[in-house]
């Protein structure tokens, strides 16, 4: 018997990370990693090219999320519709709700887009707690790496310095390009700075740049543009002289590119989320700043 | 000698299935804080325990948190539907059943965290024959070796449409393979289910359920009028092996094995067992901005009953295909196919081959409804003319909308 064991111990993999993370969302999953270093082993559960709202609740992210220390979600129910039932089924008591290794990300930003009275479904798919899309601000993204460093020096005290190091670093670089960003947008003129933009998702985007949301694409959030509110959509665009339609990869874009041509201006297209593992947070964010102000 | 041979089987299993039960209750007491084993701290313990529960009761706010609310969904299915014969062989208890309207549910979702180690859900059916408790259950979180337990009433984990609720169906009825092995309200109970997840590095999950069978929820258990059960034995017994496989990102299969077994109506001489298969295909370009989606469906059901001296053996099956155009319009196709005996005491009529073709166009206008077309042509060889079907169906969703299982 133990000469079978002594091969088979062999052939597992030595445990060489302090800790495993799971992330809802690529970007998530490149602060995570830079905060982490090389004790941590990042997963992210979605694409950088799919619509977060709508993932599937493929049963192999069970298997992820049953072995992870630590779990970064975005929150304001982005992942409502995929993560509670694969959470539920995780078997994993120290990634639920309320356990240190629960990490809601939307907790360390401030929020922009809160209801300010009640909300009905008739208003189209409004999230309660306030727009969830804050990581296309680099200032949130900053917020996010000092509570993500938090809870990984719960979970592994003895690097716990080195994650709140990193965090830091990390989230002073983001300040810093946030600050730049900001400066190159304010020098480009402020009737060029308006933007038209598919779903709510750019509200921290225009917020961070000084961009000005003239109108959107979908009437209400998360219901399809009607002929008759996309001519509406394409006066405006004219009587204000816009020049961009802006909105994310996984949107549908036909409408966008037919209303772009007739206002004789650009559909920017923006990455989805970082192209993890392989891109930085930093990076992905200098590239959707670039395909906006591309078109501007 | 058969019999004989069957019912060790059956034994043999359900001993293997009860050990199963039982071994999860020291997992219960493990995931609780361990207790310390000194005497002097534990009095220390007890005491700080007492004084804070003093405290607490003065504490508690004499309004609730509404956000601790459950979640809440409420969902509306109501059918007009046309049948070319008034005699039709629609068995399930959510089908439309007659030409004119057909109310085929109202159901009201409830779930929650109870605390730290248990979740809740529960399932309130309004429908043709009154209100019914059609799901209460509680499920563990916090279990170590990847042990989930549920303990309450719950659809039965036999296959892949038996636990789903209309809501989640593709197809305006249930598929007859079901609805004819399962029951009218598919196979559910009052009972316990363990389900432990393999650490391996793709998802093997494995089920073992036992459940109280009833006429209506266990069919080919219990019988139309139902039967008392006297020991482990009588109990339906449930069995489920599943594995998912994410082949690309835009490819996944997800498979599974299930067996049911237990007695019959007349439970010292008859025995059931009913064996299942389900595959599911399913191909979404993961960047496909319209969301588009096609998958296949199918499940088989193969059942044996040794009933009143009388060796029954038949099955049934569907395959379905549904395609997502975009995230207003999705169709589809099915074909059931299922065999029949002779002398069946639950479907006397049923006596050869049926095979049924249904065809269906969704139309979504947000997330949280949809208008269903679906027309079918039902095929039994016993009956002289086809049966020909046409529906219309509405869904309405109002309150918190749950994310779908796979």
């Amino acid at each position: 018997m133990k000469k079978l064991l002594l091969p088979v111990l062999l052939l597992l993999p030595l445990p060489v990370h302090a800790l495993t993370v799971v992330a809802t969302l690529p970007s998530l999953a490149a602060i995570a990693k830079q905060v982490g270093g090389a004790q941590v082993q990042v997963e992210s559960l979605t694409s950088p090219h799919q619509d977060p709202h709508y993932a599937d609740a493929k049963p192999s992210l069970i298997v992820s999320l049953n072995r992870a220390d630590v779990l970064v979600v975005n929150g304001l129910d982005l992942e409502v519709g995929w993560l509670p039932p694969l959470l539920l089924q995780s078997r994993n008591a120290r990634i639920q709700k309320g356990a240190a290794g629960y990490v809601d990300a939307s907790q360390a930003v401030r929020l922009l887009g809160v209801p300010k009275g009640p909300i009905d479904r008739a208003m189209g798919d409004v999230h309660p707690g306030g727009n969830p899309h804050f990581l296309l601000d680099p200032r949130s993204g900053a917020r996010v790496a000092l509570l993500v460093a938090k809870s990984f020096a719960k979970a592994d005290p003895p690097n716990a310095a080195t994650y709140q190091q990193n965090a830091s670093a990390l989230a002073a670089s983001l300040d810093a390009l946030a600050a730049t960003t900001t400066a190159q947008f304010a020098q480009i003129p402020a009737e060029r700075r308006r933007i038209v933009v598919y779903h709510d998702s750019l509200t921290y985007l225009v917020d961070w740049l000084g961009v000005k949301q003239v109108a959107t694409l979908e009437p209400r959030p998360g219901i399809a543009p009607s002929p008759q509110h996309v001519a509406e959509v394409l006066q405006v665009i004219k009587s204000q002289n816009v020049k961009v339609i802006a909105q994310e990869e996984f949107y549908p874009k036909n409408t966008g590119k037919t209303l772009a041509g007739l206002a004789h201006g650009a559909l920017a297209v923006l990455p989805g989320g970082a192209d993890f593992p392989t891109e930085t947070y930093a990076v992905h964010i200098k590239n959707v700043a670039q395909a906006l102000r591309a078109g501007l | 000698m058969l019999r004989i041979i069957l019912s060790r089987r059956t034994v043999g299993s359900s001993l293997l299935l009860a050990s199963l039960m039982f071994l999860t209750l020291p997992a219960i007491a493990l995931a609780l804080p361990e207790a310390p084993t000194d005497a002097a701290a534990m009095a220390e313990l007890e005491a700080a325990l007492a004084a804070d529960a003093s405290a607490a009761v003065e504490d508690v706010p004499p309004v609730a948190d509404s956000s601790l609310m459950p979640k809440m969904a409420l969902i509306f299915d109501g059918t007009a539907a046309w049948f070319s014969d008034r005699d039709n062989l629609q068995a399930g208890g959510h089908d439309p059943y007659r030409t004119g309207f057909n109310l085929q549910q109202l159901e009201l979702h409830l779930e929650s965290n109870v605390d730290p180690y248990l979740h809740m859900q529960a399932n309130i059916v309004w429908g043709k024959d009154g209100v019914e408790l059609e799901e209460a259950f509680a499920q563990s979180t916090a279990l170590p070796w990847n042990l989930q337990v549920r303990a309450g009433k719950f659809l039965t984990p036999f296959g892949r449409l038996n636990p789903t609720h209309p809501h989640a169906w593709s197809f305006v009825d249930a598929p007859f393979a079901l609805t004819k092995m399962l029951g009218p309200d598919g196979s559910r109970g009052l009972g316990t289910e363990v389900a432990w997840l393999a650490p391996l590095p793709w998802f093997l999950e494995v089920r073992a359920a036992a459940s109280h069978p009833d006429a209506e929820t266990g069919r080919s258990f219990a019988g139309e009028d139902g039967k008392t059960v006297g020991t482990l034995y009588d109990l339906l017994w449930t069995g489920n092996l599943r594995q998912f496989f994410a082949l690309t990102d835009d490819w996944s299969l997800y498979v599974g094995v299930s067996e049911q077994q237990g007695t019959g109506p007349n439970r010292e001489a008859d025995t059931t067992q009913l064996y299942g298969a389900d595959v599911y295909l399913r191909w979404r370009p993961v960047d496909d901005a319209d969301r588009l989606a096609v998958s296949l469906q199918a499940e088989g059901l193969y059942r044996r009953r040794s009933w009143s001296g009388q060796q029954l053996n038949d099955w049934a099956g569907y395959a379905q295909v549904v395609a997502d155009l975009n995230p207003h319009w999705q169709v589809a196709v099915r074909d059931e196919q299922g065999s029949g005996v002779q002398d069946d005491p639950l479907d006397p009529l049923w006596t050869g081959h049926r095979q049924r073709y249904t065809a269906q166009v969704t139309w979504f206008p947000s997330h949280f409804a949809r208008i269903r077309l679906q027309g079918s042509a039902d095929i039994p060889s016993w009956r002289d003319q086809p049966i020909f079907a046409g529906m219309l169906a509405l869904e309405t969703v109002i309150g918190a909308h749950g994310a779908h299982a796979y």
